[in-house]
């Protein structure tokens, strides 16, 4: 009998055991000749997702590379980076990774160098602004993988019925637009201001720009407070939010809210990026666009914004990852890019796409590409400075400005001292 | 014969020798591994200086517990835990104790409606939480286009954007999901206080609120009390109903400890240990002033 319990016993405490022991690493992949890639996920329906491009690419590239097998995991927007945090923190790190941000992997010394994964030829072929974004203090580490820049929609219809003729090249004519719709009520939301977590870093960036503000002075020093930054908010608050020109809480807005109004014909105008064309076409509204409004005058250069590819050293699959990423890049480029509808970020890709007569819906986008903008992405204290943005930097819209500002700015440094 | 037992018994076999050990055992390492160790991680954790990639850059003292008290939203978001504790479980308790009294009447239907009553209970409170804010959308939500053809109000609100509208709603939604747990705590209390008692009570002329007052709430309290503590443990850590509603925003004016914890993760995980330990502190003295509590429930 007791010998019975005591194995009852034993197998209990195995299982649970067994349950917990889930939570670690599982398998180290030591082969040298697999290569795992984790890619988030750019499509919105089962027909389009990433996993079915990524799936093609890696039975493409095993067919001609018959020694080295590719690891496809590919992950939703909203969960890739705590679960790389994860992987990181586990030992169980990738072997490249395609994903928003790459400067804070540079600080803990995690990435190949560009020079290192790429052949010169692949190297030369990216457009140069975008390799530039990619590197930190002078290196590059990330490899630009699709970019996109903003420009300004507008709905015609709503125009029309309000009587604006141009669509606004200032910050006044904006207001004034915005105010004629409210008027003749021709929309619920005259300007539609996602100011929420998912990406109040880029709506933010997009009117400080046009005050000649910015995150960052020419040295890099973040300058989140600026007073041209303070002042472009006082505009908002004073302008847009108070006389009900947007939505009545921009900080809780995000901008997947913002493009379904849109594309339901419920906002005047808003600033977007090429996913919202299809949107829009998808909700047969008849919209124009035209370049950002700034304060004076329209934006000389608008945001850029691009998604990376990076390398880890954690393997040791220098090699294998060179020739995967040169496969990539020459051969499989413009396919991703055509899928999506998004700018390139390689020249033979971009010449292609300018030229073919497909993508004329982008051509405002690759006009505005070349002397575009970014964010700070090469100091490796971005990646926290913008969560901090995401969180709070919204309130400056209602709240006293010069506060929300200056709080952020206070977080900015520190995490500049802590990098 | 009896004396000579025991030598016998240190005779038999190694495993007779550990007692209930055997049986404990699996429980005790479970226990171990699923709560000690997670509970001494966080603590180290909350110790460390971690960048934002995960990886571990060394100890970082007490540095993560000076950023969490020095951030500015800190007192504000404790506050606002101390007072959502407090309307929630206030208001779940009297309504409760309404509900309990009309579940112990006989009345038809009774059994129809205390089903009725599992509802909220038996339905995921994210799900809860996710229809209520469907159901406060400013654009498409049916509360908005409801008021506004009652004449109630002239415009739709966006009723989760601002502080002001949220942490009301957010309250009546926690209290929805705590009534059904503490109606039926209360109701089997009201049901274990014997029939003779009232009688006694009907005889000597009492009315019926004073007997409400002497006799019920008296007795009800050993059930009462389970249902507050509960209830105290539940709502202070609830976090599904704030971060389906609002995810503590605009900023962090929404939040309770539980959800700023989770906010910091994104930018800093130590300090996000570090609100954890405090969080976990909190709760212990909870849990302390319940025992405090009980025992002076059962010397009364």
């Amino acid at each position: 009998m007791n010998k019975r319990a005591a194995a009852a016993g034993a197998a209990v405490l195995a299982m649970a055991l067994g349950v917990t022991a889930c939570g670690g690493d599982s398998g180290d992949s030591g082969d040298k000749n697999t290569i795992k890639l984790v890619a988030a996920d750019y499509g919105d329906k089962k027909s389009n997702a990433s996993k079915i491009y990524w799936d093609a690419v890696a039975k493409d590239f095993e067919k001609k590379h018959k020694d080295i097998k590719v690891d496809v995991q590919v992950i939703n927007w909203n969960d890739i980076d705590k679960q790389v945090k994860t992987m990181i923190q586990s030992g169980n790190v990738p072997d490249l990774l395609q994903t928003g941000g790459y400067a804070d992997k540079v600080a803990d010394d995690l990435l190949y160098k560009a020079d290192d994964v790429l052949s010169p030829k692949t190297k030369k072929n990216l457009i140069p602004s975008f390799a530039k974004a990619g590197e930190v203090d002078g290196t590059q580490y990330g490899i630009p993988w699709v970019s996109s820049s903003r420009v300004l929609f507008y709905n015609k219809k709503v125009f029309k019925k309000a009587g604006i003729k141009n669509p606004p090249k200032t910050w006044d004519e904006l207001a004034d637009a915005a105010k004629k719709i409210k008027d003749s009520k021709a929309a619920d939301t005259p300007y539609a201001l996602p100011l929420g977590p998912e990406e109040a870093q880029g709506e933010t960036m997009m009117w400080e720009l046009g005050n000649g503000g910015g995150y960052t002075d020419s040295s890099g020093k973040y300058t989140i407070d600026s007073k041209k930054n303070v002042e472009t908010f006082k505009w908002l608050q004073d302008k847009l939010v108070k006389p009900g020109l947007t939505y009545s809480n921009p900080a809780t807005t995000d901008r997947k809210t913002a493009f379904a109004d849109f594309a339901a014909g419920k906002v005047g105008m808003l600033n977007g990026h090429p996913s919202l064309v299809q949107m829009a076409k998808d909700g047969k509204v008849d919209y124009g666009v035209t370049s950002i409004p700034g304060k004076e005058g329209p934006l000389k250069s608008t945001l850029g914004v691009a998604d990376w590819m990076m390398a880890f050293k954690d393997g040791g699959k220098q090699k294998q990852i060179k020739t995967f990423l040169d496969f990539v890049y020459s051969k499989k480029m413009l396919k991703f890019d055509e899928m999506y509808n998004f700018p390139p970020v390689t020249q033979d890709a971009l010449k292609t796409m300018q030229s073919n007569g497909k993508h004329d819906d982008l051509k405002p986008f690759f006009d505005e590409l070349q002397n575009a903008k970014f964010y700070p992405l090469g100091d490796p204290s971005w990646d926290v400075v913008s969560a901090e943005i995401k969180k709070t930097g919204g309130k400056a819209a209602k709240e006293d400005p010069k506060k929300v500002l200056g709080d952020l700015q206070k977080k900015a440094e520190e995490a500049a001292a802590n990098k | 014969m009896s004396l000579k037992a025991p030598p016998v018994r240190r005779s038999r076999g190694g495993l007779a020798r550990l007692g209930p050990l055997p049986w404990i055992a699996p429980v005790v390492l479970l226990i171990a591994v699923v709560v000690v160790w997670p509970v001494i991680e966080l603590v180290r954790t909350s110790f460390l200086n971690i960048s934002i990639a995960g990886i571990v850059r060394g100890p970082a003292g007490t540095d993560k517990y000076k950023k969490l008290f020095d951030e500015t939203d800190f007192s504000h978001v404790i506050l606002w835990t101390a007072l959502w504790t407090v309307v929630v479980v206030g208001v779940t308790m009297v309504v409760s104790l309404g509900l309990a009294q009309l579940f112990n009447q006989r009345f038809p239907g009774r059994r129809i409606t205390r089903w009725a009553l599992i509802a909220p209970w038996a339905a995921s409170v994210l799900m809860t939480a996710i229809g209520f804010k469907w159901m406060l959308n400013q654009t498409a939500g049916v509360l908005n286009t409801a008021l506004i053809d009652l004449g109630i109000i002239d415009k739709s609100k966006d009723w989760l954007g601002s502080a002001g509208t949220a942490w009301p709603w957010m309250m009546f939604v926690a209290v929805f999901v705590s009534l059904p747990f503490t109606t039926y705590t209360l109701l089997a209390g009201l049901q274990t206080i014997p029939a003779d008692v009232y009688e006694a009570a009907r005889i000597d002329g009492a009315g019926s609120w004073q007997t409400y007052r002497g006799i019920t709430l008296p007795l009800l309290r050993p059930a009462f009390l389970v249902g507050v503590v509960i209830n105290l443990i539940n709502v202070f850590n609830s976090f599904p109903i704030i971060w389906a509603m609002t995810q503590g925003g605009p900023g962090s004016d929404t939040a309770t400890t539980t959800v700023f914890m989770y906010k910091l993760k994104e930018t800093d995980i130590g300090e996000s240990a570090a609100m954890s330990v405090v969080n976990f502190l909190m709760v212990v003295v909870l849990v302390l002033i319940f025992l405090k509590v009980s025992r002076w429930n059962e010397e009364d």
